[in-house]
């Protein structure tokens, strides 16, 4: 389902505010039907917050938004037939089986004769010899693939996944990517996918938009993006204080900016800068130092003037944050 | 991942309908109403609880009179009931009645856990309105409630209760006390419609709990009561349930025009919850 022109989601100067926090703040975008489209941004950049807003689970302050065909603000039911969704934090009731959560699935989606649709799910994820067993036992690789086969079940045209590997190791991560694209061509679902990981949006999106603060700060497919930065950054942080004009100094390097202790360069090609840049750092000790070549994190840098995990706290932080929520849910 | 198993596309199963935003709610309904009822039976710790609450009001307070006897005097002046009542007789409708108070609470409870575990989400990102979560919400703690009636008349048996009056009067009582129940359970719902927070439902049930218990008729007899207590047990669902039940288990008789204002008790607060709870729901 999608409109006229072949969009799966069409959104026009969406907000939302919470107060005086504006997590949304007018931004525009088209999805084709049957693309990926990723939102790329940092910790509480309002990845969610758009979600939540074009699936009705949450009233937009301003803007206007169709979603397969439908008005959000008009239709929300109508919107909510034909949309998969899958929680960054995996969201089935523990207390049913496998099965049975497709069931209730199929109740509040009012289908008849979804069984051998949901027989078939359960065989495509593997997932066929524990059907009867409580998800609360499932591991957290099998919970995730539950509930895509939730998502799926009702043949939306639209799946909704927030964060999809948030906190899953790296076997995960990667036999959900490759999920992820599969449900993409074998299911012909659009796909919008929030990620903070910049491997992750890359690799499965036709298109991303970057996001910060709320408000999208570029839109492309992952190669015109990388394209767009024509430099190179070097991030260098020094023992001792190192002044801003002696880095200016040198050769090759168009922009230097701090962000905390560390220093972020943005060079024309880091090979040919490094041999003066060591040069001129001849007495100071180097502690740390990184190069980052044109990638969805470079556009990042370039545009916000920081990296995306130092934007929202950090990888590992975000992971503890992360669970402690879930668990601070769960008490 | 077996990439071979393919899905095959079946007919779109939601037809285009322009015009209209509502969607029907029929299956959604017996849809979460069930899953209320399989969450129960799957944790009998509950059912437990609520059994054993009445039961221990029946076997203790039922008793304190035990060494009294057969007395004229206590039937008469206390209990203003035929001589040859006892205490646990007088009691049973009383404490069946006061049971339906609190069933609420659990409803509450798991509504809040649905809410913190985000399955709310879940649910209302389905076409699936909040008044169909707060009614099946309501009517599975109705239903948890009903649980012990039986529980409780056979214990009331093996009390030595007579059973006097007829099978209909018997079920009006109980369609008395689904009313009740299904009337509180609505109201407590709806109290709790915007919480989040664990403690509220215990809270609510606390606040409202004792007043409605003591100044209902149920343990004893209103016409003992000081009239600002009679004022409050003559507007109380709970005194109505309670003489309800008396006049079938004491008097072997049936009442209308208490099981009417039962029903309309519990239309009023079903009427009410399910407005406050479209509007007022928290999805998380
Ligand atoms: N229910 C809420 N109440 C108040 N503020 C909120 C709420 N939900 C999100 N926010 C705020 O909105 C901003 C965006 O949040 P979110 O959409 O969750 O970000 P992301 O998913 O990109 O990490 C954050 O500043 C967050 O604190
Ligand atoms: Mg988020």
């Amino acid at each position: 389902m999608s409109d006229e022109n072949g969009d799966a989601i069409v959104a026009k100067g969406l907000t939302k505010r919470y107060g005086a926090i504006t997590a949304v703040d007018h931004v525009n975008f088209r999805v084709p039907s049957g693309s990926v489209f990723g939102l790329l941004g940092p910790n509480g950049a309002g990845k969610t917050t758009i979600i939540k807003v074009l699936t009705g689970l949450s009233d937009m302050t301003e803007g206007k938004a169709r979603v397969a065909g439908y008005d959000v603000r008009k239709e929300p039911m109508h919107v909510k037939e034909r949309i998969g969704w899958v929680a960054a934090e995996v969201i089935l009731d523990d207390d049913l089986s496998g099965w049975e959560n497709l069931w209730l699935q199929a109740k509040l989606q009012r289908l008849s004769g979804w069984t051998a649709r949901a027989e078939q799910l359960l065989e495509y994820f593997e997932l066929s010899d524990r059907r009867k067993d409580k998800v609360g036992k499932y591991s957290t690789g099998m919970r995730k693939k539950m509930e895509i086969a939730l998502a799926l079940l009702h043949q939306p045209s639209i799946i909704f996944m927030d964060e999809p590997t948030i906190g899953l190791d790296p076997n995960v991560r990667r036999m959900l990517w490759k999920l992820i694209t599969g449900v993409n061509r074998e299911f012909g679902v659009t796909v919008l996918l929030t990620s903070h990981y910049i491997e992750e949006a890359d690799s499965l999106c036709d298109r991303v938009a970057i996001i910060d603060h709320g408000k999208f700060v570029a839109t492309g497919t992952p190669s015109e993006l990388k394209s767009r930065v024509r430099a190179d950054f070097i991030e260098l942080e020094t023992k001792d204080e190192v002044s801003e004009e002696r880095l200016r100094a040198v050769p090759g390097v168009s922009e230097v900016r701090s962000q905390g202790k560390a220093w972020i360069l943005k060079v024309s090609s880091a090979e040919d800068v490094l041999p003066g840049l060591f040069a001129a750092l001849k007495g100071d000790v180097i502690r740390r130092i990184n190069v980052e070549k044109p990638s969805l994190e470079s556009v990042f840098i370039d545009i916000t003037g920081k990296r995306m995990d130092q934007a929202g706290g950090g990888d590992v932080q975000d992971f503890r944050k992360f669970y402690m929520q879930v668990r601070r849910a769960r008490q | 991942m077996s990439g071979e198993t393919k899905v095959a596309a079946l007919p779109s199963v939601h037809a285009v309908r322009h015009g209209s935003a509502w969607v029907p709610q029929g299956s959604q309904f017996s849809g979460l109403y069930l899953r209320e009822i399989i969450k129960t039976f799957r944790n009998p710790f509950v059912i437990v609880i609520t059994i054993a609450q009445p039961f221990m009001w029946l076997a203790f307070f039922g008793s304190s009179f035990g060494n009294v006897g057969n007395s004229a005097f206590f039937d008469q002046t206390v209990l203003h009931a035929p001589v040859g009542t006892t205490f646990i007789q007088f009691l049973l409708p009383g404490v069946l009645s006061t049971s339906m108070l609190s069933i609420g609470m659990f409803g509450s409870m798991s509504t809040i856990q649905d809410k913190r575990f985000g399955f709310m989400k879940r649910v209302l990102i389905t076409p699936t309105s909040k008044a169909t979560v707060y009614l099946t919400k309501t009517l599975g703690s109705a239903t948890r409630g009903l649980v012990q009636i039986p529980v409780m008349l056979v214990a009331a048996w093996a009390f030595g209760v007579p059973f006097l009056g007829g099978v209909l009067d018997w079920l009006g009582f109980i369609l008395g006390l689904t009313l009740l129940g299904v009337g509180f359970s609505a109201f407590f719902l709806a109290m709790t419609a915007s919480s989040t927070d664990w403690q509220t439902p215990g809270v609510i049930s606390n606040f409202i709990t004792m007043p409605l218990m003591f100044a209902s008729g149920a343990l004893f007899p209103a016409s003992n009561y000081p009239s600002w207590m009679q004022l409050i047990a003559n507007y109380n669902p709970v005194g109505y349930a309670s003489l309800l039940g008396r006049q079938v288990v004491v008097y072997g008789s049936f009442d209308w025009t208490y099981l009417g204002y039962l029903a309309v008790f519990a239309a009023a607060m079903l009427i009410l919850g399910t407005a406050v709870a479209s509007r007022y729901l928290k999805v998380e």
